[in-house]
């Protein structure tokens, strides 16, 4: 049986380092083609209503505090999606010298969606792996 | 003794209306944006999640205050409903929202204290008029109470045409629709993140939720009242406002606070106060 | 009876004498405290005595008739106020004090004032009997507050020569003149009364003798002194046209003649007393007194003399064109003074435009007449003492820990000074908070104003309408400041250590004064106030308003169980967080980081609405316009025959 959680997937949007080509891709999700408040996915924008961390691009010396903080203040359950080449190791931008790697450097990732940029397919797909965990986190703590 | 019950009915019945009418408001706003949209239940979704999810806070006296708005909107309806006077009803009514504001503001942070200050200027802006609203109906039907006003001979609709248009403005408000939803910031033009709910998680948003089912539901009442012929007409007239709030919604954006409350005050000067001035004067 | 009142009246007398000659705060607080606890404990032993709540005549203890004794005391006044005008070089207000000793001497002196029995000098009804309560126990628990809040005022600011000896004796000598005036039936008398207030208001305001503090006192000394004059030119109206100078006689039905005429001047001098606009501006100044002084004289009493006056006169001037024009000079203050007061920043200052506005309420009442508005009226009166006493005395509190009058740093109140905190939320909800009395008297003048026939009612619904609501905006933006709190685990240090107990009990009773009265409403309705209200109107016993008891016990069940909601969340473990800013969280001193390495101090500021409300423009507005309908009101009564 679907519990809530599965039903009603609140996300934060959070933009690192990223090129924004992902970002018109989770942007896009929310379009009549994709359209994801079918499945109750809101796009919040605030840390304390959300339940899933969805980041794009990656982490660099100036956003570790921020990711680290909008995480912190997302009430249990909750979930982080890396969403990208960037967000889940650095992409091209690696090696730069301001870089520090892939969002898992700074907070724990559930799901990593690849692509550069990630197909909105593939980030519901994520958004929907993401629920699963959530689902698993939901019974350890309950 | 069926007063009461009345009262108590809407106590327990007005969140499943309040609910099913956010639910239709999300499937209508999307179809007016070409999508296809949620499910109808989808706000008992969202409600029975935010229960279950862990409730951080920000200081201790948030949860009593908005345990108080959620039960004094709840109070409201029971006290209307069961007999009492409409206008002091109107009063308690303030004082619910009054308790939201003082929530957020309690929590030091900008968003919500600029949402509370917000929501402050629009309670100033819609009070004015929903007292003005009870005393026009009282004064047309010589009644004070609920059951009064619907058994009168009065059909306030027709010899309150101002208040009426007025209360298609103010409603907008108390609905938290654009271009007045200058507080909460509802759907995702953020520029205030969530205004008064910023800080509320868990349990807090879901008590917020259930108010604001209430208060639709009130909304309807007030409806009701207005178009005394009898209760399904009322709800039936209300419906159709609301449709119109949601096209209006989905067709402008939100206006700075001086426009609010400056519209709002010559909406309810011109058209309701207009309208209690000529009923004065021809009046008995 | 006769015996009790005199000496209420006397034994403050006696007792403000006595303290001008004791400089030691040793001495001088068990004074104050045996004092105050007898002025207490007679005015309850008058009350009790009063019996079955018919009003009653009498006089002087003994038959003692006054005599001369009231001309003297009037040349004293009026030498006093010539000499400290002419030493301040101030020429109005001895102008005005001479002219109406001269009117005094004139009719004294050319044989024209009446005889007036000495049998009726005195009349105690239960207005009185609630007026003597007020005084005789808010006022003393103000006076014993002082105690406390003068030694942290003179410490906070050790520039202010200190003269508290002086400051306690006009405390008590202004007990003494309330006490007088409110039981008062003979005209001449009351007006004596009525100049000691005066008198007592303006040294008290000038008691810092500063440049700014005189100009004050001086503006509140004029503006009422033109009230008293008014006042005695009624007299002079009444006395050479062979009319009685007993108030009763005068209110016994509406008046018309050239009795409407002196009732127009003595609503005229209430109207001052009240300090409703075009007066208010001497409320306002007398705001720079210490904090005591403002609770006792320019909130919870004196200016209540001026509406005790008018509601007095409700029977003999509602329903005539004089009761609407003075009705709509208190409406016109209430909506204005409220809009002012959105954008009023002072906290001491917001309070007296909210007095203002209360008073404005009353006058309103009066003004309409009718069981249900003096009803209303005396409701306003009695919470209004309670409540704006009790944050009068809190802001004091407060402003002498914080050492600000600003609402703006009253931010996180509730961490630094908890317990205060919570007897200026119960204050304030006393003021606007639904189930409590005030609201609910507006609730019941918005209902009788419903049944005003004309034009007139539609327009007293929408000020009704309109003030209500600003009232809410600056009320709940003040408790907004008050209930902020910082984050978990980083609660500003309490600095309440140092709060007198005189404080304490002051406020901690007035505060339990206000919730225990709203518990009461109904029996003190039907006992007290209801069977007043008709009577005034010479009406058969029956309900006032129909407040369901349902109502009440909803609402205040719900009032009581928040406080409890608040011990119960008290004690819970909550997961905490701090508060969402972007991701950039502050600190425990609310820097967060900024751009290019910097900081950035978090600082939260009220709306006060600029660029839609004009409150300088407001206040010369509301000045000008109630200035020309109380022309018109004075006007009329003089012409109208």
């Amino acid at each position: 049986m679907m519990s809530n959680f599965s039903r009603s997937p609140w996300i934060l949007h959070y933009d690192g380092s990223s090129c924004n080509g992902c970002d018109i891709e989770v942007l896009a999700c929310l379009t009549p083609l994709y359209d994801v408040e079918r499945f109750g996915v809101l796009n919040t924008g605030n840390p304390k209503h959300a339940d899933i961390l969805l980041v794009t691009g990656s982490v660099n010396e100036r956003n570790i505090e921020i990711i680290q903080n909008l995480y912190r203040q997302m009430p249990d359950p909750k979930v982080v999606v890396a969403v990208g080449a960037c967000a889940c190791s650095g992409g091209i931008f690696a090696r730069a010298y301001n870089i520090q790697g892939g969002i898992d450097k700074v907070v724990p990732v559930d799901v990593y969606v690849p692509g550069c940029a990630a197909r909105p397919e593939s980030i519901i797909d994520g958004v929907v792996q993401g629920i699963a965990a959530l689902e698993e986190k939901r019974k350890k703590t309950a | 003794m069926f007063a009461w019950i009345a009262g108590i009915l809407f106590v327990v019945l007005a969140p499943i209306f309040g609910g099913l009418l956010v639910g239709f408001d999300r499937i209508i706003s999307a179809r007016m944006q070409g999508r296809v949209g949620p499910p109808l239940l989808q706000p008992f979704y969202d409600f029975g999640k935010l229960l279950q999810k862990q409730a951080r806070q920000v200081n201790p006296v948030v949860e009593p205050l908005i345990l108080g708005h959620v039960a004094f909107m709840a109070i409201t309806g029971l006290l209307l409903l069961s007999g009492t006077d409409i206008i002091f009803c109107a009063f308690v009514f303030a004082l619910s929202a009054l308790f939201l504001v003082l929530a957020a503001g309690s929590v030091n942070s900008p968003f919500s204290n600029a949402g509370a200050e917000r929501e402050l200027i629009v309670m100033l802006a819609s009070e004015p008029f929903f007292i003005l609203m009870m005393a026009a109906v009282c004064k047309v039907t010589g009644q004070s109470s609920f059951a009064g006003v619907m058994a009168s001979s009065h059909l306030v609709a027709l010899e309150l045409p101002g208040v009426v248009l007025a209360f298609l403005m103010v409603a907008t408000i108390k609905l938290r629709k654009s271009p007045f939803d200058i507080s909460t910031s509802h759907h995702p033009h953020q520029e205030l993140v969530s205004g008064l709910t910023t800080d509320m998680s868990g349990r807090m948003l879901a008590y917020v939720e259930l108010a604001h089912w209430y208060e639709s539901a009130l909304l309807a009442t007030f409806v009701v009242l207005l178009f005394n012929w009898s209760i399904a007409l009322g709800v039936v007239v209300f419906l159709v406002a609301y449709f119109l709030e949601i096209l209006v919604d989905n067709s402008t954006s939100r206006i700075k606070w001086q426009l609010v409350l400056r519209s709002t005050w010559i909406a309810t000067l011109l058209f309701s106060g207009g309208n209690v001035l000529v009923l004065f004067l021809v009046a008995r | 009876m006769s015996s009790l009142v005199a000496f209420l009246i006397a034994f403050p007398l006696l007792l403000g004498a006595v303290l001008l000659l004791v400089t030691r705060a040793s001495i001088r607080n068990p004074l104050v405290l045996l004092g105050g606890a007898s002025i207490i404990v007679a005015s309850i032993v008058t009350v009790v005595t009063f019996g079955n709540g018919d009003g009653i005549f009498f006089g002087l203890p003994n038959g003692i008739e006054p005599g001369y004794a009231l001309l003297a005391a009037e040349i004293a006044m009026t030498s006093f106020i010539v000499v400290i005008g002419l030493a301040n070089r101030r020429f109005l207000a001895p102008a005005m004090a001479l002219v109406q000793l001269g009117i005094a001497l004139w009719l004294e002196l050319t044989g024209r004032m009446p005889e007036i029995d000495a049998q009726r000098l005195f009349y105690f009804d239960r207005l009185s009997m609630i007026m003597v309560l007020i005084i005789g126990i808010i006022g003393t628990l103000i006076c014993i507050n002082a105690l406390g809040y003068m030694r942290d005022y003179h410490r906070a600011s050790p520039m202010i020569k200190g003269r508290r000896n002086v400051f306690f004796s006009l405390l008590f000598v202004f007990l003494a003149g309330m006490f007088g005036l409110v039981t008062s039936n003979s005209l001449p008398m009351m007006l004596l009364f009525w100049e000691i207030t005066t008198l007592c208001s303006f040294l008290l305001i000038g008691y810092t003798r500063t440049n700014e503090t005189i100009g004050y006192a001086f503006k509140a000394l004029n503006m009422n002194l033109l009230g008293g004059l008014a006042f005695g030119i009624a007299i002079a109206i009444l006395a050479t046209n062979g009319q009685s100078l007993e108030l009763s006689e005068l209110t016994k039905g509406t008046a018309s003649g050239v009795l409407l005429g002196a009732v127009a001047l003595l609503c005229l001098a209430g109207i001052t007393k009240s300090a409703q606009m075009p007066f208010s501006s001497w409320l306002l100044g007398a705001m720079y007194a210490p904090s005591p002084t403002s609770a006792l004289l320019h909130s919870s009493t004196m200016v209540k003399a001026g509406v005790f006056l008018l509601l007095r006169l409700s029977p003999a001037i509602a329903t005539t064109p004089v009761g609407y024009l003075v009705a709509f000079v208190g409406l016109g203050t209430f909506l204005f003074v409220s809009l002012v007061a959105v954008t009023e920043q002072n906290t001491k200052k917001v309070l007296a435009y909210s007095t203002i506005g209360s008073l404005g309420l009353v006058v309103g009442c009066a003004g309409v007449g009718g069981p249900e508005l003096m009803w209303v009226g005396v409701m306003i009166i009695i919470f209004h003492a309670l409540a704006k006493g009790l944050l009068f005395l809190v802001v004091g509190t407060i402003e002498n820990r914080l050492y600000t009058k600003d609402m703006e740093n009253f931010d996180t109140l509730l961490s630094r000074l908890p317990r205060v905190s919570v007897l200026a939320l119960v204050g304030m909800a006393g003021m606007f908070i639904a189930p409590f009395g005030i609201v609910i008297a507006k609730w019941a003048a918005i209902r009788a104003f419903l049944n005003v026939p004309g034009g007139q009612g539609a327009v007293m619904i929408l000020i009704m309408a309109f003030g209500s609501s600003l009232t809410i905006f600056y009320w709940g933006k003040l408790l907004i400041k008050v209930l902020s709190m910082k984050n978990i685990g980083e609660y500003e240090r309490s600095i309440e250590g140092r709060v007198t107990r005189y404080e304490w009990f002051t406020e901690s009773a007035l505060a339990i004064g206000v919730l225990a009265f709203t518990a009461l409403i109904m029996p003190i309705s039907d006992k007290v106030i209801s069977p007043w209200a008709l009577g005034a109107f010479n009406q058969a016993p029956r309900t006032l308003l129909n407040i369901e008891p349902a109502m009440l016990v909803v609402l205040l069940a719900a009032v009581l169980f928040l406080p409890l909601l608040a011990i119960w969340a008290s004690h819970r473990s909550y997961d905490t967080s701090d508060f969402y800013s972007s991701g950039r969280n502050t600190n425990a001193q609310h820097v967060m980081g900024a751009a290019l390495g910097g900081t950035r101090t978090v600082s939260l500021r009220s709306y006060y609405l600029d660029g839609v409300i004009n409150g300088s423009l407001i206040f010369r507005l509301g000045t000008a316009t109630c200035a020309g309908v109380l022309i018109a009101m004075v006007v009329t009564g003089m012409v109208v025959r």
